[in-house]
């Protein structure tokens, strides 16, 4: 594995964790449990349902 | 897009209807309060939606979430409103149907709960009451799935033929005499049809507060010009009556005794052992000590271990292997392996335990519990200036602070409201589980569902002391009443505990992917790194630095490990990253590992304090931000984070020191 694909797959890494990080913080500054962001089956259709209305 | 708008009162089973015409699953419980905010959902392969609105008595709104329901019908479209009303509690059900139906949109009544009705050996005529209500009504069983796909049915078919309602009742003549008048100007000068003007009018007299505010800010006014008559007349009392006679009337009609009389009352034989005024709070400890039981001891723990025992091993061995082999450098293996495997897989080997006890939890709350739970727990509660129905809120928030403070809206007294909210965060929710079974493991192997329970009990003893010294500086009188509907016990259906469980613990799952892996990385960058560069021993890392840093502020409480101290940071982000920070701190392979690490770093007095501490401190972001959103200001989140840090310190102090004048160790 060379020293590229070495530096790519961890920065992948600690990217994808600062990501969470910041989404996680915006989030809960609305008031969101981190827990609640899967997106059920209700969730998807209301959204859809918003976006039908328009 | 036809809009169905469902309605009725708290713990009719709607949102199980909800789920039977959607096809899909939204939380559910057998127990007033579970709908906070309307839900969307949409019957497959249609163009009708159908919207779950919070449970309520009547529409005038005595709580927020009632007055989502009332604000739904003045402000939003919909097509088809559907009034849930439980069978077997039909006198009070109606007195919403009545009022649903003035409203004048095509309506039907799902008689929901039918099986309960008549094993207590009565049924209705139907043609009897829709004659009465000029409207479909309809017999279901949301729980058993019967009736439902009737009803689905019956919506799809009829519209959009589905007739109006011309639903009338008559007042007494000079309700009526005003309510011809307030119509008469309202169609001239506003625009609006008769039939909604004769809903505004008789919810206005109805002293609706959500109607008087809606006819305020449009200044409408006919009525606003009539009030002080409409209220020297009483007319409100008036309707009410009218409209109570009409149904005693109307069920006297329709009502037909069925085949068997003598059903036997097995609910109100259980209830009189679990509600007793001596027995109910011993019964309501004994279940949760025999759901950590399940959890830590007979069930949940052997499971975590075996998969404690493959993470820690042939997981991680082969994977180490496998990075060697494939030439990854020691930065990256150790971020993999050291990193991620060792800290999100080891809080994911907690699935066991927490999919355990939400499965006890979603059990209790299909079998009709729970509201008995807040009965028993209303005597205590009231003793603080709260009642059981602070204790819902609470409950919930077993599983997760957040939802459990935004039930806390199902309060009236804003006051009391408050409080609920303050106090929520000392309840355990499951994320602290995974630290707790680390810790028990190691410390308390023979006790460990008692000393979880006495976690549990000792966080609800915290929350009702801060109760009680905030009604006495916020002068919070208890004036509401605590009324629950207590459901018929139902034998618990698999199907339902299954999706329970999976809709609780798939946010676990859910959050080992997203903040716990974020946590872990973020730490493991920190013990990797130190102000010189790469660290080849982590006490010279960043986590070092600032975990030593604090071990003196620290050390009252018996807490000498700055390993511990940089976890306890970390839990602000999420409570499940203090087991992942432990894992990587100690760069043990797991579980076993690190049980046999903790065991000489603590004895189990400091072992406790810190559990003690871990379970009043700081609660996680989301908690703080949901504090923020419900009180309205930043004031009561900071407060909180202030008082629980005090409170933490101060509870884990006195155990600790306490402890050890006694002779403990």
């Amino acid at each position: 594995m060379s020293f590229i694909v070495n530096f790519l797959i961890s920065a992948v890494i600690i990217g994808w964790a600062v990501w969470q990080l910041v989404k996680v913080i915006q989030k809960s500054k609305k008031g969101k449990c981190a827990a609640c962001d899967y997106k059920c089956e209700a969730k998807k259709l209301a959204v859809e349902a918003k976006k039908k209305a328009l | 897009m036809t809009t169905i708008a469902l309605f009725g009162n708290p713990n009719t089973g709607k949102t199980t209807l909800f789920n039977r015409l959607t096809d899909s699953y939204a939380y559910m419980g057998n127990w007033s309060g579970v709908t906070v905010e309307k839900k969307v959902g949409m019957i497959k392969n249609t163009n009708f939606a159908i919207v779950d609105l919070p449970g309520i008595y009547s529409l005038n709104p005595l709580t927020k979430d009632e007055a989502i329901a009332t604000n739904f019908l003045l402000t939003e479209d919909q097509d088809i409103i559907v009034d849930v009303a439980n069978a077997s509690q039909l006198k009070r059900n109606l007195l919403l149907s009545i009022e649903l139906l003035e409203f004048g949109k095509p309506t039907v009544i799902a008689l929901n709960m039918i099986d309960s009705l008549r094993n207590m050996g009565i049924s209705y005529n139907r043609q009897v009451l829709e004659t009465a209500f000029d409207c479909k009504v309809m017999m279901t069983n949301a729980r058993g799935n019967k009736g439902t796909q009737q009803l689905k049915q019956e919506l799809l078919a009829e519209d959009p033929r589905l007739p109006a309602t011309h639903f009338s009742l008559t007042y007494p003549s000079s309700v009526q005499q005003a309510i011809k008048q307030a119509v008469r100007g309202l169609t001239q000068n506003y625009n609006v049809s008769s039939q909604y003007a004769k809903w505004l009018a008789i919810q206005f007299m109805n002293a609706n507060d959500a109607v008087v505010s809606f006819v305020k800010q449009h200044n409408l006014r006919p009525l606003l010009e009539q009030a002080p008559y409409y209220q020297a007349q009483h007319f409100d009392d008036k309707i009410y009556q009218t409209r109570l006679n009409y149904i005693e009337t109307t069920l006297k009609e329709a009502r037909e005794t069925g085949s068997n009389p003598h059903t036997r009352d097995i609910t109100a034989k259980i209830d009189r052992v679990v509600t007793h005024p001596l027995l109910g709070l011993p019964i309501f400890l004994g279940i949760f000590f025999l759901m950590f039981k399940l959890t830590f001891d007979w069930f949940g723990t052997p499971l975590s271990d075996l998969l404690d025992a493959f993470v820690s091993g042939p997981l991680s061995t082969t994977v180490n292997h496998w990075l060697i082999a494939a030439g990854a450098l020691p930065f990256l293996r150790s971020l993999i392996v050291d990193g991620l495997i060792t800290g999100v897989g080891g809080v994911l080997v907690f699935i066991p335990q927490i999919f355990t006890l939400f499965a006890c939890i979603s059990l209790l709350e299909d079998s009709g519990y729970m509201a008995r739970a807040a009965l028993v727990m209303d005597k205590l509660m009231s003793k603080v200036g709260l009642n059981g129905k602070a204790f819902i809120p609470l409950i919930i928030g077993f599983g997760c602070n957040v939802p459990g403070i935004m039930a806390a809206r199902t309060i009236e007294q804003p006051k009391e409201r408050l409080i609920t909210t303050l106090i929520s965060p000392y309840m355990s929710c499951s994320a602290r589980l995974p630290i707790y079974s680390l810790f028990v493991a190691a410390f308390f192997a023979k006790n460990q569902a008692l000393i979880v329970l006495s976690l549990y009990v000792l966080g609800i003893v915290v929350a009702l002391v801060l109760a009680k010294i905030y009604q006495k500086v916020l002068h919070s009188e208890n004036e509401s009443v605590f009324m629950i509907e207590l459901p018929e016990y139902h034998l618990p259906q698999p199907t339902i505990i299954l999706r329970g469980t999976w809709d609780k613990g798939k946010g676990f799952i859910h959050k080992a992917g997203t903040v716990i892996f974020a946590g872990t990385v973020l730490i493991w960058l920190l013990s990797y790194f130190g102000p010189s560069g790469v660290v080849s021993n982590i006490s010279n890392s960043f986590t070092a630095l600032i975990g030593h840093s604090m071990v003196p502020l620290f050390a009252p409480i018996g807490l000498a490990s700055w390993q511990a101290i940089s976890a306890m940071l970390t839990g602000i982000l999420a409570k499940e990253t203090i087991g992942a920070t432990l894992m990587v701190l100690y760069h043990t392979s797991g579980q076993t590992a690190l049980v046999a690490s903790l065991a000489h770093l603590f004895t189990p007095l400091a072992a406790y304090s810190f559990l003690v501490f871990i379970l009043l401190y700081i609660p996680c972001f989301a908690t703080i931000a949901v504090i923020k959103a419900e009180t309205g200001s930043w004031k009561w989140a900071l407060y909180t984070i202030i008082s629980s840090l005090v409170i933490a310190y101060l509870v884990s102090f006195l155990i600790f020191q306490g402890g050890l004048l006694l002779g403990l160790h």
